[in-house]
């Protein structure tokens, strides 16, 4: 659940912070691959937290494997 | 420009719709690997469906326009999948468990109307008409620019008939709307391969081939490029902002998405995957549209015209660039037409058609559905390019793009409020929505089919110079949310619109009910099934829903009927929509009135935790595993335990039970109390009946044995409580031959004691008649006289000896462990125990050998050692044939095991009988185990040799065979030898 309300507030901030993109257009002081690296990076975190939520899980499943009726 | 203009075009095309087909005829006959075919990969590049010609054609236009304004197509899809466990995750646990298939399948089971659905299918049609226009008009702009002949809205509709036959083909083959189409899926992924490659070719044409690299463009973007970059006007942030939501509720709204995402039957794993997986993609595709502007910019070409949106074509002289681009956009294009129209078409059947006219008659329903859908695949297809050929042939990419998805847009206060409000209600829905709707068609409908502006004239001068997409998006989503919020709060909510919304919530609590149903069984099921659909198709379904339910077709147990129930309906919902299917469960299988009310399923609630209890966290979780240790307790209970509801059904069957029984709890569990196996149901009505709640040993036919069991249940009587009836079940059967045996051998004492009078009485006349005799041989010489006289005293002698034996064996059996231990004559102790066996008729023929020499003695209470004998060879003579011998043998041994010099007398008893069950062997020493016919032995015989053999510290061993014999059985007892002891010598 803690996984979730940081995904929840990654897309928040970004929806809150992302019109900064705009100024990239035709800014000498900026690469222009800046916007694209900003959401390698975005995509990286989200890859990192879904593994970690699934080993979260995988430890969870161990730690309960009597079955039920 | 292609060397050979149409003709090679003409082929390219229709060489790549080619490979489609041969891609998903592939799949779909099993010649690609079926790991391949169902790989999360494979699924999450089929998403890429939503990358339609607007992500080839369109997002040059809007980058041109807006800079990196264009991002916002991929940016708001990639906050959707990224947001996919709190989003995404609960939209698939609805489609999947109630077989949604469409957004209007997902808002008639949420709002209880079929009106509902139908006025969603109507908002996306109208909405997504312009953007199959979009995909239609690339095709044929493409074709016609490339060729630079004919026509490009007849170019558009020859690849629109193409596109069409290849989705009635792979898309409408099932029987099922919302089955899963693995050869689609592939072709889609094919297709979102090929767009991508080709794009990341076109923008490494530009980078490599335009540029000197990534420096040289930067260098190129600090220089000369600068000014260029000066002509676009990015987007303010609040239009930013709307555009992001726009693009973010398409993911979730658009019918495509919607289809690939939560119809085709995703696994949850894969959809929490695609939550960085699709975004990957989104990235890798957006990457090349601003190198391939720039590249066209640094060309010198004039990106301010209307040709912006094909500027790909013009990045190279080269025919094979042009092919990458054609065929990127191609792939692009085709993969939307495809999906949507799939897509559509399901809706209109489930919606619109099979509203207006009930399927129910039709003779062959499935054949019948199967074609309508193709016809309306068709349909759609063909309705795209004539909005292309009437309306959008005027219009820009960008124009045609967003009043789509601000159409279907309106649909997003609407999804929200089925997730997260379960007080939204349908008159609050349908108001925001036509409210919405409105406000679209005034703003972005009217005017693409040339009316001027409608909404502008209405708006106050300051908010005229915004673009009319961003005034229609806001108004109208802002206009449609409030029109929701406040008709949900002023009217009032159904009972139906409760139970769904409780359904859909995220947060749900659903607690199902445990409701009988009319129907007794599955044939029944099928009997009235068939009135609504027919003989076939109702057995056909029934078998679908057992198949998947795992259930056998003579399952009766109410809780597999109220599951085989659910599972129709939702299987009915994928074939002609949710409204439909809950019409005819209501109708045709509807539960029976019960006085009392309606219990919790408390196994299907369990069922379900067990399902996702992974997914639960913090007190919830620990709630859970208490749960978990409170039922292990009960099912490991040592005792049986079986817990039945108020209404009769059983709840729980313990393991101890299912052991006892022989009953697996999950063929049980579920039933009716009055439908359990004999003698369960008897023994349950018989103890519900008792007023005590008690019965003690009742027997019981149980694997073929007779048992005797104790019941008890916990309530004093069950129809005076809502509650449910806990029931123990004990195995008294042991308790029950022990008191058996008691009462045998307390009457077997009572006549040894009667015996031991009668001997008694016997022995003085005999003492009597041996004096007699005694005195007759002193008074006569006749030697026939003589020998009578001596016959006369020897048998008298063996009559005292007998009865002697008798009297012996009669006391023995009450001394104990305080008796004298005397030396005693293993020899004498077997010919006494000898003359008690020959007493009794059976056995005669049979020849005992007794081999033990008499100066060979133990130590020892002789009657006891006698009772040991008695038993040893009558177990021996029962188990030998007529004609055999039994052999006693005694020798003396040395007692090395416990390292003392004392000696131990072997005294063996060897018979050539069938020997003994090596299954039993080991239990022989415990009481009630025999070997013997039922009623002729008590099991206690050789518990009792051992028990005496234990008293005088000896040893008993069975071999069975004997060493050296091929059958037959040899007890060997090893008893304390006596030893004389040594002459002591006199002192001198």
């Amino acid at each position: 659940m803690y996984v979730y309300r940081i995904m929840l507030l990654l897309v928040f901030c970004g929806y809150l912070f992302s019109p900064l993109l705009m100024s990239g257009w035709g800014n000498s002081d900026m690469a222009w691959y800046r916007p694209f690296a900003i959401w390698a990076v975005l995509i990286a975190l989200t890859g990192w937290l879904s593994w970690k939520r699934r080993q979260d899980n995988l430890r969870q499943r161990r730690g309960h494997h009597e079955p039920s009726q | 420009m292609i060397p050979s203009g149409l003709a090679a075009l003409t082929g390219l095309g229709v060489g790549y719709l080619m490979l489609l087909f041969a891609c998903a005829t592939a799949v779909d006959r099993g010649w690609l690997p079926r790991s391949l075919v169902r790989h999360p990969a494979t699924h999450i590049l089929a998403l890429g469906v939503y990358a339609s010609a607007w992500a080839i054609h369109g997002s040059l236009e809007l980058a041109q326009r807006s800079g990196f304004g264009y991002l916002a197509y991929y940016l708001g899809v990639a906050g959707t999948f990224l947001l996919a466990p709190v989003l995404l995750i609960p939209i698939q646990r609805l489609s999947r468990t109630y077989q949604l298939a469409s957004l209007a399948d997902l808002f008639t089971f949420r709002f209880r109307s079929r009106w509902v659905g139908t006025l969603v299918t109507i908002v996306s049609l109208l909405a997504v008409l312009p953007l199959l226009a979009l995909q239609v008009q690339t095709i044929g702009t493409s074709i016609y620019r490339l060729s630079g002949i004919g026509s490009a809205d007849w170019y558009a509709l020859g690849f629109s008939a193409l596109i069409a036959l290849f989705a009635m083909l792979f898309g409408a083959r099932h029987n099922h709307l919302n089955a899963r189409h693995d050869g689609l899926l592939a072709a889609i992924a094919f297709e979102s391969l090929v767009k991508l490659a080709a794009m990341l070719a076109l923008g490494a044409i530009a980078l490599f081939g335009i540029f000197d690299g990534p420096a040289d463009l930067q260098a190129w973007l600090n220089g000369p490029g600068q000014q260029a970059q000066q002509l676009s006007e990015p987007l303010d942030a609040s239009q930013w902002r709307t555009l992001l939501l726009l693009f973010f509720a398409a993911a979730l709204l658009m019918p495509h998405m919607f289809h690939i995402t939560f119809a085709e039957t995703l696994s949850r794993r894969t959809l929490l995957r695609a939550g960085w997986g699709l975004p990957l993609y989104l990235l890798l595709i957006a990457l090349p549209i601003p190198l391939i502007l720039w590249g066209a910019q640094r060309q010198g070409i004039d990106v301010g015209a209307n040709n912006v949106a094909y500027l790909a074509f013009d990045l190279s002289y080269s025919w094979w660039a042009d092919a990458l681009a054609f065929l990127a956009g191609l792939a692009a294009a085709s993969g939307t037409l495809i999906i949507l129209s799939l897509a559509l078409s399901g809706m209109l059947i489930n919606h619109l058609v099979l509203v207006a006219r009930s399927p129910l008659d039709r003779p062959n329903l499935y054949h019948w559905l199967r074609w309508l859908q193709r016809g309306l695949i068709a349909g759609v297809i063909a309705a795209g390019w004539l909005f292309y050929r009437l309306v959008g042939i005027e219009h820009d990419l960008s124009s045609l793009g967003l009043a789509a998805f601000v159409g279907m847009a309106q649909c997003l206060p609407g999804l929200l409020a089925l997730l997260y409000w379960p007080g939204a209600n349908r008159t609050g829905m349908v108001s925001g929505l036509c409210t919405g709707l409105l406000i679209w068609l005034l703003g972005l409908g009217l005017p693409l089919v040339g009316v001027d502006q409608p909404l502008t004239l209405l708006m106050p001068d300051g908010l005229t110079s915004y673009p009319p997409w961003y005034l229609t998006a806001l108004t109208s989503l802002i206009a449609n949310g409030l029109a929701l919020i406040l008709v949900s709060l002023t009217t009032p909510t159904s009972t139906g619109e409760r139970a769904a919304a409780e359904a859909c919530s995220v947060d749900a609590v659903v607690r199902p009910m445990r409701l009988p149903l009319m129907a007794a069984n599955a044939d029944e099921m099928t009997h009235q099934l068939s009135h609504a659909l027919g003989e076939s198709v109702a057995q056909r379904e029934i078998e679908r829903a057992q198949q998947a339910l795992g259930q056998s077709p003579s399952e009766a147990r109410p809780y597999a009927l109220r599951r085989l129930r659910d599972r129709i309906q939702a299987n009915l919902s994928g074939l002609m929509g949710p409204a439909i299917a809950q019409d005819i469960v209501d109708r045709w299988l509807p539960y029976r009135q019960m006085s009392q009310p309606a219990t919790e399923d408390i196994h299907f609630v369990e069922r379900r935790l067990e399902g996702r209890r992974t997914r639960l966290t913090g007190l919830p979780r620990e709630l859970d595993d208490l749960r978990r240790h409170h039922r292990q307790t009960l099912l490991r209970l040592p005792t049986g335990l079986c817990v039945f509801g108020s209404d009769g059904e059983l709840l729980m069957w313990n393991d101890a039970l299912a052991k006892f029984s022989g009953i697996a709890a999950s063929t049980v569990v579920g039933a009716h109390r009055n439908s359990l196996p004999t003698p369960w149901s008897a023994l349950f009505q018989r103890l519900l009946s008792e007023p005590s709640g008690k019965l003690y040993k009742q027997p019981a036919q149980i694997s073929g044995d007779t048992r005797f069991l104790g019941l008890r249940r916990s309530s004093p009587h069950p129809l005076e409580s809502n509650g449910s009836t806990v029931i123990l079940v004990e195995d008294q059967s042991e308790m029950k031959w022990l008191e058996d045996e008691l009462v045998h051998s307390a009457r077997l004492a009572s006549i040894g004691q009667l015996a031991a009078g009668v001997a008694h009485e016997i022995g003085n006349p005999v003492t009597g008649i041996s004096s007699l005799a005694q005195n007759l041989r002193y008074d006569t010489d006749n030697p026939e006289l003589l020998e009578t006289a001596h016959q006369i005293q020897e048998l008298t002698t063996r009559i005292s000896t007998i009865v002697s034996s008798l009297v012996g064996f009669a006391h023995g059996g009450r001394q104990a462990i305080n008796a004298d231990m005397v030396p005693v004559s293993i020899a004498r102790v077997t010919d006494q125990a000898l003359h008690l066996i020959q007493l009794t008729r059976s056995g005669e023929d049979i020849c005992f050998v007794n081999r033990c020499l008499p100066q060979l003695q133990v130590i020892g209470d002789e009657q006891r050692l006698q009772q040991v004998m008695v038993n040893l060879l009558s177990n021996a003579r029962d188990a030998s044939p007529p004609g055999d011998t039994i052999t006693i043998d005694a020798h003396i041994e040395c007692d090395t095991a416990h390292g003392s010099n004392s000696n131990l007398l072997r005294i063996s008893v060897t018979d050539n009988g069938e020997g003994i069950d090596p299954a039993i062997r080991d239990h022989l020493f415990e009481p009630f185990t025999t070997t013997k016919a039922p009623g002729s032995g008590t099991g206690l015989g050789l518990p009792l040799v051992h028990s005496i053999i234990s008293e005088h510290n000896g040893q008993i061993d069975i071999e069975s065979p004997p060493t050296g014999q091929a059958q037959g059985t040899r007890i060997v007892l090893r008893l304390p030898a006596h030893q004389e002891p040594p002459p002591i010598d006199e002192p001198l």
